[in-house]
């Protein structure tokens, strides 16, 4: 068999994203919504918040990609979907595309699980870690541990009780006034402070345990600026730069605990937070003590992306125990246990 | 308008076990409003509404800010709802909230004031103002006739403890 080329499609929330990879690693194009000014035939900006809009995105975005990568319809030999979780309504644009695209040129097409998809973002890269590998997954929706044992079989170690890491960043940037979505902001305002000059709790949970909580760590910040509202104005680069190293501390060590429980030399840190710089340095940092090696993807494939939908379809495909093609699947809104 | 129900928490435990209560004596076809700061505690407040609706123990109540909707099965299903990065009536229907609207099941909805007034047709509005750190005050509106009952049974329940 020659090389297999996978259009891949991404909606499970906010962006609208398109991708051609070829074998999992190769890719041609990776056109993300928010990112791209793809022209669309409606005019006018592109949403920040889109969900039905994907229905106005998708065609646009498919077509880019393909340009990009510089084939026709005819060149894709199969197509990838996100098929959950996410939020129903803007996930079954994508999928609905998909179905009817690879129904249309009588090729095969496969569901993808998203968050698989971010732990296949390592893939497209190499190095690339080698199984079995810790996988800790940060992002605006999602923060959790995984056991990874093959490209398709993650166990879950560990996930958020409330609130998700990147979501912590974006509403305490809110908190401090710098706008929504922050995390970003925070991230570049955190390096002109000092993280020590201001004591946030580090909030562990169980320290044996893997889960997450960031709902308490959000409301202290909270409080600090209540009770000093006078002069925080002033300290908005400590606040950001202490909230910062507390999401971190526990983040990093979390991972680490993981990967030495399961004894994995490689951990791999993926999901929107994963582009985080300092994480990404004191992931490395901490890991290199332990002698564990640490996989990042670059900073356009951490954030949602059809690249790793399509790196992870690949898998998919190549294991046709698993394939669930049938053109009655449905999409799914909340992570499988 | 009737005076609202008013209790006042001193803990997130306390905050959760209102919710239990509202959730084990509510039925499907409820929609309530949810407002409060950053921090309030509107997600431990729906955690115990939850744990009332008999959602299982293993699913963990998160926040929906990111993921906008999130379901939850129960004794009734219950669809939780964050309006947080909601800016716009046609936003709102991108995310097809109309869509649960209509369906059975006991919608909660955070940041409800980002609505206009009439657009949720509430059964339940309940308003956590942060007091102090550890102090919240609960005040409690309920609409329409049958909810005379509920009222009376919260309030056997909320205030006499």
């Amino acid at each position: 068999m020659g090389i297999l080329r996978i259009l891949g499609i991404e909606s499970s929330c906010d962006e609208t994203a398109a991708s051609v990879v070829e074998d999992g690693v190769n890719i041609l194009s990776s056109v993300v919504s928010s990112q791209v000014n793809v022209h669309h035939p409606y005019g006018g900006v592109v949403p920040e918040l889109a969900s039905r809009k994907h229905i106005e995105m998708i065609v646009p975005v498919v077509s880019e990609s393909l340009f990009t990568a510089g084939i026709d319809g005819a060149q894709v030999d199969a197509v990838a979907v996100a098929q959950g979780p996410g939020l129903v309504g803007a996930l079954l644009v994508g999928f609905c595309f998909a179905k009817a695209y690879a129904f249309a040129s009588d090729i095969p097409w496969i569901g993808v699980d998203h968050l698989k998809g971010h732990i296949n973002s390592v893939f497209l890269e190499s190095p690339s870690p080698e199984f079995p590998f810790i996988a800790l997954l940060a992002s605006g929706g999602h923060t959790a541990i995984y056991h990874v044992t093959s490209h398709l079989h993650a166990e879950c170690m560990g996930r958020t009780r409330d609130d998700a890491a990147g979501e912590a960043f974006d509403k305490v940037a809110k908190m401090l006034g710098l706008g929504y979505p922050g995390g970003m902001v925070i991230s570049q305002l955190a390096e002109k402070g000092e993280p020590r000059a201001i004591k946030f709790p580090r909030p562990f949970l169980d320290k044996k345990e893997f889960d997450f909580s960031f709902s308490g760590l959000k409301s202290a910040v909270n409080r600090y600026i209540q009770t000093h509202s006078e002069t925080y104005q002033d300290q908005i680069a400590d606040i950001a730069a202490a909230f910062q190293a507390s999401v971190v501390d526990v983040l990093v060590y979390k991972a680490l605990r993981a990967a030495m429980e399961k004894k994995c030399r490689h951990v791999a840190l993926v999901g929107g937070v994963a582009a985080n710089q300092r994480l990404r340095d004191q992931m490395r940092e901490s890991a290199k003590r332990e002698g564990i090696k640490v996989f990042t993807p670059s900073i356009e494939l951490c954030g949602d992306n059809a690249a790793m939908i399509a790196a992870a379809g690949y898998y998919y495909l190549k294991d046709p125990g698993r394939l669930a093609d049938g053109f009655d699947a449905d999409v799914y809104s909340r992570a499988k246990k | 308008m009737q005076d609202p129900l008013k209790i006042t928490t001193h803990s997130p435990d306390r905050t959760r076990f209102i919710g239990e209560v509202i959730g084990r004596a509510i039925d499907t076809n409820t929609v309530i409003a949810l407002t409060g700061d950053l921090g309030a505690g509107k997600t431990v407040f729906v955690q115990g509404l939850a744990r009332g609706l008999e959602v299982p123990a293993d699913y963990y109540i998160t926040s929906p800010t990111y993921t906008l909707i999130n379901e939850y099965p129960g004794r009734i299903r219950l669809f939780h709802v964050d309006l947080y990065r909601i800016t716009s009536q046609t936003e709102l229907f991108d995310i097809g909230f109309d869509d649960i609207c209509d369906g059975n099941g006991v919608m909660v909805v955070e940041w409800a004031d980002r609505l206009e007034p009439g657009d949720l047709s509430e059964d339940i509005s309940i308003a956590i103002n942060t007091i102090d750190n550890t102090t919240r005050e609960f005040c409690i509106f309920f609409y329409g006739r049958k909810k005379t009952k509920l009222l009376q049974h919260l309030k056997d329940i909320l205030t006499h403890q």
